[in-house]
C-alpha cells in the first residue's frame, strides 16, 4: 500500500515558496527565447524582477517570524505608517512557524534558513545590477548568464537549509555546477577557459572525496538526517572506562566531509582553485563566488558543525547530556581552530605578493574565510551570531570592491596593480569607494569591517572564558590562542590592502612626472551611484549596526531543532519492516545492526564476523 | 566463503583509491574526468551495500541521485573539455598554467608526453552502386 501523501506538502510548498520563484523565472526565461522579440534582447531587467519578487517574497515570510519584526521594532520603524503596513501584509499569507521540517526532513525552515535566504537574495539582486551596469554579459549571452546566476543561488539557498545529507551533497552540487559554467563564460579568453577547467577539475575530485564521507556516515549511522546523525555521533563517542573511544572510520568520515566544505569555502589545504579561477573569471562573476558561494559555505558548516556540537553546549545543563558532546568538542574544536588559524595567516601573507588586483582580493577573500571560520570554531550560538553579521558586513564591503574592479577594468582595459598607478587623479570616484571598501575590509573603526571583527572577538573571548568556567581549559585556551591570531592577522591585513591604496593615491604615472594633464577616465553615472551607495552602505552600517546585530541574534536564539522529532519519512520504520522479510545478500550473511537509529551495533559488528 | 558488507566496502574503497590516485596522476583532461567518475562508483557501491546491510532504501536514494548529479558533471566538463581541445589542440592538461602565482615558472614535466600518433586515413567508401560484398555470419542475428 502506498502511504499517503504528507498532509505537510503544502506547508513546505508555501515555505519553499521564493525558491519556486527563482525555479519558474529559469524556466521561462529559457522559454523567453523562443519568442522573437526577446531573443536578442538583454534579459537582465526580466532576470532583476525575479530576484526582487524572490527578495520580496522571503522578506513577507521573515516578517511573520519574530526575526525581523524584532529588528522593525529596533529601528521602531514598526510605529510609523510604513511599517504597519509592512505588518499588516505581513500578517496574512505564511504559516507563521518558527521552525519547521520541510519535505519530510530534507530542508530545515528556521530562523537561520530565513536569514541566509534573504541575504543569498540580496546578493543575487546587487550581482544582477552590477552586471547590467559593467555590461557583462552582452544581450546575446545574457539569457545563459542569469540562468546559470539564479540556479546557482537556488542552490546556495538550498545549501543553507540542507537536513540530510543527501540534501547537503545535492545542493553542494547545485550550487556548484553553474559556478562552473559562470567561470568559463568569457568564452572569447583563453584564462576564462582555464578557470573554468581549474574549478570543474578541482571541484570533481573534492565532490568524490566528500561524498566517500558522506557514505561512510550515513552507512555507520544507517541514517543521513542530521538530527538523528548528532545523537548517534554522541553516542559513538560516550567515554568509557579506557577513555574516549578512537573510532578511525568515523574520523576519516568527518574528515572527508570537511575536505568538501573545506573546498567550497576555499579554506587553506584547498584553496588552490580560488585565485586561479578569480583571476580568469570575470571581475563580476568572481564577486558573486566570492560572497554568495562563500557565505552559503559557512551556513553549511555552522549547520553542520552545530548539529555535531550537540546545538551550543554551553547552554546544556543536565550533566547526562553534556559529556558526550564534550568528547566530540574535544576533537572538533582543534581541528576547526587550525583549519582557521592556517586559512587567515595564509590568505593574508599570500595576498602581500600580488600584482593582479583580483588575485589579490582572492587571498584577501581566504583571509576573511579564515575570520569567520574563527568565529565557528565556538560552537555556540555567539559565534554564529558573530559569523552571520561577518557575512553580511562582508557582503557590502567585499562585493563593493570587486564592482570597482569590474569598472575599473572597463575603464582601464586592465586589471594589474602596476597600471593603476596615479588613478586617483584620473578616476577619483572609484579610487575613494575604493579605498573605503578595503579599509572596512582591513577593519578601522567607524566602518562596518571592524564592526564584525570586533563581534568575532568577542564572541572567542567571551565563549574562551566561559569554557574555562566549565573547566575545558584546552578548549578555552585554543580560543584564546585563535583571538591572538586573528589580531596579529589583521595587523597582517594591513601591508595589502594599503599598498593597494598607496599605488593608486600616491604613486605618480610617467605622464604626471612630465607634467602633462591628467585626463579623467569617463566614470558612468550607473557606475558611481553602485560604488556609492555600497560605500554609504559600509559606513553606515558600521555606525548603526544595533539593528543587524539585534537580527543576527535573534535568528541564532532560535537555532535549534530537536533531535528525534520531526522524523522524516525517509527512516519510517515501516519502511525497515518491509524491507526485512526480502533477505538476500547483505542480511544473509550479516546479522542486522540493532535498529536504524542508535549505530553502536551496525558496523563494527559486521566487522568483527 | 559467504560474502560480507566488508568485502563490498573493500571494493569501494578500492574502486575510490584507484580513482583518486589515477584523478592525481593523469595529465590526459579526459582521463582524469574517467578516473573521477570512478570515485563516484565506489562510493555507490558502499551505498548499495549499506542498504542492502541496513534493509532500508535509503543508499539506492543515494546511489539514485549520484548518478544524476555524476551525468550532469559530465555533460560540463566534456562540453568545457571540448572547447579547450579546439583551442589547444591536445588533451594535456600542463598546457594550461597561464593563471598562476607571479613569481612561480610554469611546471615542465621531466619526460615529455609521447607525440600523438598519427591520424589515420580516413576510410576509402566504396563508391555507390557496387554492392559489397556480404559474409554468411551477418545474416543470421540469432
Amino acid at each position: 500500500m502506498l502511504p499517503s501523501i504528507d498532509p505537510g506538502i503544502t506547508n513546505s510548498l508555501l515555505e519553499f515558496l521564493p525558491e519556486l520563484v527563482l525555479v519558474l523565472g529559469i524556466v521561462l526565461m529559457l522559454l523567453l527565447r523562443l519568442v522573437g522579440s526577446f531573443n536578442r534582447s538583454h534579459l537582465g531587467g526580466f532576470s532583476l524582477t525575479i530576484g526582487v519578487i524572490a527578495l520580496f517574497v522571503s522578506l513577507l515570510q521573515a516578517l511573520g517570524e519574530p526575526g525581523l519584526k524584532s529588528v522593525l521594532e529596533a529601528v521602531s520603524l514598526a510605529e510609523s505608517s510604513v511599517g504597519k503596513t509592512i505588518l499588516s501584509l505581513a500578517q496574512t499569507p505564511p504559516p507563521a512557524q518558527s521552525q519547521s521540517m520541510m519535505f519530510g526532513g530534507m530542508l530545515i525552515y528556521d530562523q537561520f534558513t530565513i536569514f541566509l535566504r534573504i541575504l543569498l537574495y540580496v546578493i543575487l539582486v546587487l550581482v544582477i545590477l552590477l552586471t547590467m551596469t559593467t555590461g557583462i554579459p552582452d544581450a546575446e549571452d545574457s539569457a545563459d548568464f542569469y540562468c546559470l546566476l539564479l540556479g546557482g543561488t537556488l542552490g546556495m539557498v538550498l545549501m543553507a537549509a540542507s537536513a540530510h545529507l543527501l540534501m547537503v551533497f545535492l545542493a553542494i552540487e547545485m550550487a556548484s555546477l553553474p559556478s562552473y559554467a559562470l567561470a568559463g563564460f568569457l568564452k572569447g579568453r583563453r584564462q576564462s577557459s582555464e578557470a573554468a577547467l581549474k574549478y570543474v577539475v578541482y571541484g570533481g575530485g573534492a565532490a568524490g572525496i566528500m561524498l566517500y564521507g558522506i557514505s561512510l556516515l550515513a552507512g555507520k549511522f544507517g541514517t543521513g538526517y542530521l538530527p538523528e546523525l548528532s545523537i548517534s555521533l554522541a553516542a559513538a563517542f560516550v567515554p568509557s572506562a579506557e577513555g574516549i573511544p578512537f573510532d578511525p572510520i568515523l574520523i576519516l568520515a568527518t574528515l572527508f566531509l570537511l575536505i568538501g566544505i573545506a573546498f567550497k569555502l576555499a579554506a587553506v589545504p584547498f584553496h588552490f582553485w580560488c585565485p586561479d579561477v578569480f583571476e580568469g573569471a570575470a571581475a563580476e562573476v568572481a564577486g558573486f563566488l566570492s560572497v554568495a558561494s562563500k557565505a552559503a559555505a559557512l551556513a553549511l558548516l555552522a549547520r553542520l558543525t552545530m548539529f555535531v556540537g550537540g546545538l551550543d553546549p554551553l547552554t546544556l545543563t543536565e550533566p547526562a547530556k553534556e559529556l558526550p558532546y564534550l568528547s566530540i568538542i574535544r576533537y572538533l574544536v582543534p581541528t576547526l581552530a587550525v583549519f582557521a588559524a592556517i586559512t587567515a595567516t595564509f590568505g593574508n601573507l599570500a595576498a602581500y605578493l600580488q600584482t593582479n588586483l583580483k588575485r589579490l582580493l582572492a587571498y584577501s577573500t581566504i583571509a576573511h574565510a579564515g575570520y569567520m571560520m574563527m568565529a565557528l570554531c565556538t560552537l555556540t550560538r555567539n559565534g554564529v551570531d558573530a559569523m552571520l553579521f561577518y557575512l553580511v558586513a562582508y557582503l557590502f564591503m567585499n562585493l563593493g570592491a570587486f564592482a570597482v574592479v569590474a569598472y575599473l577594468r572597463n575603464q582601464t582595459r586592465s586589471e594589474d596593480l602596476a597600471d593603476f598607478r596615479g588613478l586617483v587623479r584620473r578616476s577619483p570616484i572609484m579610487v575613494v569607494t575604493l579605498s573605503v571598501f578595503l579599509l572596512s575590509l582591513l577593519g578601522i573603526p567607524p566602518l562596518v569591517g571592524f564592526a564584525a571583527k570586533f563581534q568575532v572577538f568577542a564572541a572567542l573571548f567571551n565563549d574562551g572564558q566561559r569554557y574555562f568556567e566549565l573547566g575545558e581549559k584546552g578548549i578555552g585556551t585554543t580560543l584564546l590562542v585563535l583571538l591572538l591570531v586573528g589580531g596579529v592577522n589583521t595587523v597582517l591585513s594591513a601591508f595589502y590592502y594599503l599598498k593597494v591604496m598607496k599605488v593608486m593615491i600616491l604613486d605618480p604615472r610617467v605622464e604626471d612626472l612630465e607634467g602633462q594633464e591628467a585626463q579623467r577616465y569617463p566614470e558612468p553615472i550607473g557606475a558611481s551611484l553602485y560604488t556609492g551607495v555600497l560605500a554609504v552602505l559600509v559606513l553606515l552600517l558600521g555606525i548603526l549596526w544595533g539593528p543587524l546585530v539585534t537580527w543576527s541574534q535573534r535568528t541564532v536564539d532560535r537555532f535549534r531543532v530537536t533531535p528525534g522529532k520531526d522524523r522524516s519519512m525517509l527512516v519510517a520504520s515501516a519502511a525497515d519492516v518491509e524491507a526485512g522479510g526480502a533477505g538476500g545478500v547483505g542480511r544473509a550473511a550479516l546479522p542486522k545492526g540493532k535498529g536504524n537509529v542508535k549505530g553502536k551495533g551496525g558496523f563494527d559488528k559486521g566487522k568483527k564476523q | 566463503m559467504a560474502v560480507t558488507l566488508h568485502h563490498y566496502l573493500v571494493i569501494g574503497a578500492i574502486l575510490f583509491g584507484l580513482g583518486l590516485v589515477g584523478f592525481l596522476a593523469r595529465r590526459n583532461l579526459i582521463l582524469m574526468f574517467l578516473c573521477a567518475e570512478m570515485m563516484l562508483q565506489g562510493v555507490a557501491i558502499n551505498f548499495v551495500a549499506f542498504a542492502r546491510y541496513r534493509g532500508n532504501l535509503q543508499g539506492q536514494a543515494f546511489v539514485l541521485f549520484i548518478l544524476t548529479v555524476a551525468a550532469c558533471e559530465a555533460a560540463i566538463a566534456l562540453a568545457l573539455i571540448l572547447m579547450l581541445y579546439r583551442r589547444q589542440g591536445s588533451l594535456d592538461v600542463s598546457l594550461w598554467q597561464e593563471l598562476r602565482e607571479p613569481d612561480l615558472d610554469p611546471t615542465e614535466d621531466e619526460e615529455p608526453l609521447p607525440p600523438p600518433p598519427k591520424p589515420e586515413p580516413a576510410p576509402h567508401l566504396p563508391p555507390a552502386g557496387k554492392e559489397p560484398l556480404h559474409r554468411k555470419q551477418e545474416k543470421s542475428h540469432v
